[in-house]
């Protein structure tokens, strides 16, 4: 695992799993509780992470729904897929546009693609979908024509 | 006493509070590349707000990968960005690759090198023609693309397309390139280096193009990594990140190139570096076309691809920024999930802080100088 991930979480709870850097891209996955996710992301901002991407896969099996935040670093390649499940009837995930003002485009276009709630989000409006779309097109059951 | 009507006339640009009014740019506005609508909220010649709205020219690229075959995709690639279409080519196929665990020869590699850099130096030189353009000089346009139509004819020879090229190939690319392509890519090479001073003559030292980018729309480094902004707009800022050095894919590691950047982080500081980007891209491509080997362009790859169970991220440093192919694959023909991270998305999304409280003017020179792509954004 790379040095600056290490770094990061030493003083953390966060326990990462690693992950082949060469042969997947990651350098580690973590798994983390909704309620731990405000103290995560501040430590990612304040070790100068990089949000890179957030959206979301349909685990229509498990009837769940993952989240999918993935943080890197300008001194790395040191990239982090954190991932939270949430119920897919109800999906709700925490907001953190309020820390990383970035990720407020990427929650609202998760949000209308998959239906999901994001708390504490201070921009819901849809962002490439019309307003009065009310489809979650990557929702597996949602049928390509 | 009368007033003097003289004194009562406002020559200051300053906001007085009482003009605030609703400015729509867009859809297709000319200050605009590809179709962008921003509802800009103005005090006189001030911005007080401005909310890009997107989605114009969406396509749900991402529910398309999930619905075809890894190869069925590639033709799609090109159409996110069709000034670097080689760019987005190449991190299909390399995620593909990743996932799969093909070889590619090294004659495909090099081919690979010499033609994406090609792409980012065309896409370099339309931004650098449509930058002008925005901030009203047209001259530097015309120069731009006689010398871009160059690369796309050299391209074309080989991909037998101008713009949304589909080259690539998992484990290689479609066709060999042949010796007199290396030759003008060369005798080009040679050309453009005699051509840019006479760039730097027209704009670099233009006194009205300093005024206007210098100081303008200035980024700094806490606030790249709070929107994830990556690039030359990032490089600008003086981060030296760029995933070719970062974080090497294909053969990056076997050329010498040097990682522009800027101090200031705005306007001139992007410039600087993507001019300085285009000489290092034709000093990669020169390494590339001396030391090319010959042999195999492509290794066997099945002809319907079945990919493992298995996630990977790859990422590519496109002319605008970090592109990241997301795959999720749960074996069979058809990836689970894609996501694309494009550039140009996050590099956007910082665009309404960066136009707060500045002129009009500046913020279309913003805008220029950010090198957005739209359907990229839309996907």
């Amino acid at each position: 695992m790379h040095e600056i991930i290490e770094k990061a979480l030493k003083e953390s709870r966060f326990k990462p799993v690693e992950s082949d850097h060469q042969a997947t891209g990651l350098h580690c996955h973590i798994h983390i509780e909704p309620v731990d996710m405000e103290g995560f992301v501040f430590c990612m901002r304040d070790h100068g992470f990089f949000l890179e991407l957030i959206t979301a896969i349909d685990l229509i099996e498990e009837n769940e729904i993952e989240g999918l935040y993935v943080f890197n670093h300008y001194q790395g390649p040191a990239r982090i897929a954190a991932r939270i499940k949430t119920a897919r009837d109800n999906p709700v995930l925490p907001s953190i546009g309020s820390i990383y003002p970035g990720a407020v485009w990427h929650e609202r276009e998760t949000a209308e693609f998959f239906g999901i709630t994001f708390e504490g989000s201070m921009d819901t409006r849809h962002l490439l979908l019309p307003e009065d779309f009310a489809f979650h097109p990557l929702r597996k059951n949602f049928k390509a024509i | 006493m009368t007033t003097n009507p003289a004194t009562t006339i406002r020559h200051s640009l300053e906001p007085i509070g009482d003009e605030s009014f609703i400015l729509n740019l867009g859809p297709q506005h000319p200050g605009t590349h590809g179709v962008l609508r921003i509802i800009v909220k103005m005090d006189g010649e001030y911005v007080l707000d401005a909310d890009p709205v997107l989605g114009y020219g969406h396509r749900m690229q991402e529910k398309i990968a999930e619905n075809m075959t890894y190869s069925q995709m590639l033709p799609y690639m090109a159409r996110m960005d069709y000034l670097a279409a080689l760019s987005y080519n190449q991190a299909w196929v390399c995620a593909v690759e990743k996932l799969c665990e093909y070889e590619v020869p090294d004659r495909a590699e090099y081919i690979r090198i010499i033609t994406v850099e090609l792409n980012r130096i065309s896409s370099h030189l339309l931004w650098y023609g449509a930058f002008l353009l925005d901030l009203g000089a047209f001259t530097p346009f015309l120069q731009a693309f006689a010398d871009r139509e160059k690369i796309l004819d050299l391209l074309e020879s080989v991909t037998g397309s101008r713009l949304t090229y589909c080259y690539y190939r998992f484990g290689g690319v479609f066709q060999d390139i042949t010796d007199s392509f290396l030759c003008n890519v060369m005798d080009y090479i040679k050309y453009l280096r005699e051509r840019l001073p006479s760039y730097h003559d027209l704009v670099s030292g233009n006194v009205i193009f300093q005024h206007r980018t210098s100081g303008i729309g200035a980024i700094t480094c806490s606030d790249a990594a709070e929107y994830g902004v990556t690039g030359p707009i990032l490089r600008g800022t003086g981060i030296s990140y760029d995933v070719r050095r970062n974080e090497p894919y294909s053969i990056y590691q076997r050329f010498h190139f040097e990682v522009p950047t800027g101090e200031t982080g705005g306007c001139q500081a992007r410039y600087t570096v993507r001019m300085q980007e285009i000489e290092q891209s034709l000093n990669i491509i020169e390494q590339a076309v001396t030391t090319i080997p010959d042999g195999p362009i492509k290794s066997k790859v099945p002809k319907i691809i079945k990919a493992p169970e298995g996630e990977v991220a790859m990422a590519v440093e496109t002319p605008r920024g970090e592109l990241v192919v997301y795959i999720v694959s749960r074996g069979g023909k058809t990836p689970y999930r894609v996501k694309f991270r494009v550039p140009s998305f996050s590099n956007l999304s910082i665009f309404q802080k960066l136009a707060r409280g500045k002129l009009l003017q500046d913020v279309l020179g913003i805008l220029g100088s950010l090198d957005l792509v739209i359907p990229e954004i839309d996907r």
